[in-house]
């Protein structure tokens, strides 16, 4: 049985690198890539627990997550390709404005 | 071992999506990385999300990812550089926060007692989300229906929704096939 701070770690490295990429990079979608790494880890942290205490609303938290994090990516996606209708680029340095 | 094998494909998947200058390259790196947290998932007696994740985020998601990507052609839009104290603060500030998560989790050993046996099958979730999570499960159906309608009202071009609410117009504008030649001759 794998011990559940092995998962935690994994999930605290995985959850760093999405924080890093998301403060270094500049390309819209991909920052919005690491914001996907960052809930995915937290998915993982909550997939631990739940085993970690024998209860099934860390399944269920899980559950919500991806939904909510489909929702997200659409609408943000979506975002970016109004930006960049509007703007030719995805650069999130270019997008300073509130307004077009 | 089947842990370590799997964390290090998803860790070094990850640092490819945040160091690689092709974003193609990036999601197709996070596909992978998705997949080797869905072994994670199984490890965790977890097999019905697992197969979700497969199917919503390396399925679903990233191919929308994927979409936006192509049909954007950003595959050879050329990202500008960092600046470099940005890049440092960012290195620094997350090698930081990470040591600091990782510090933790290693001094407070409660958590390495040993968990016991746990099976969570399709049929414990589904009678827990239509039982006790039936509140929320209808507020997601209805955070999705929105956000696909916020999605169509965002993505489509200015001028093929005639919608007053979405965009006032200048006074002067007269239709909407103006507005779409006019945003045409403003992006050229």
């Amino acid at each position: 049985m794998i011990p559940t701070s092995w998962f935690l770690v994994l999930s605290a490295v995985l959850f760093t690198i999405g924080v890093c990429g998301f403060l270094t990079r500049k390309n819209g979608i991909t920052m919005f890539m690491c914001v996907e790494l960052m809930v995915n880890a937290v998915n993982l942290t909550f997939l631990a627990y739940a085993r970690q205490f024998h209860q099934l609303h860390g399944l269920i938290f899980v559950f919500f997550v991806m939904a909510i994090a489909a929702a997200e990516a659409a609408v943000g996606l979506a975002i970016f390709i109004s930006l960049f209708h509007h703007r030719e680029t995805i650069d999130v340095d270019e997008a300073n404005l509130m307004r077009w | 071992m089947v842990f370590f094998f799997f964390a290090a494909v998803a860790v070094i998947f990850a640092l490819v999506v945040i160091l690689h200058r092709n974003p193609v390259v990036g999601a197709l790196s996070l596909v992978a990385s998705f997949f080797a947290l869905a072994v994670m998932y199984v490890l965790l007696d977890a097999p019905f999300l697992a197969a979700l994740q497969v199917i919503v985020y390396a399925g679903a998601i990233m191919v929308l990812f994927l979409f936006v990507i192509m049909l954007l052609n950003l595959q050879h839009a050329e990202e500008p550089p960092t600046r470099p104290i940005q890049q440092f603060l960012g290195y620094a500030g997350s090698a930081f926060f990470g040591l600091a998560l990782v510090y933790y989790l290693v001094k407070y050993t409660v958590l390495q007692l040993p968990p016991g046996p746990f099976l969570s099958d399709a049929r414990q979730i589904g009678v827990a989300l239509f039982e006790a999570y039936i509140f929320p499960f209808e507020m997601v159906s209805i955070l999705l229906l929105a956000a696909i309608v916020g999605a169509l009202l965002l993505s489509g071009r200015p001028g093929v929704i005639p919608s007053a609410a979405r965009n006032p117009l200048p006074a002067g504008d007269p239709s909407p096939s103006a507005r779409l030649g006019m945003t045409q001759g403003s992006r050229q």
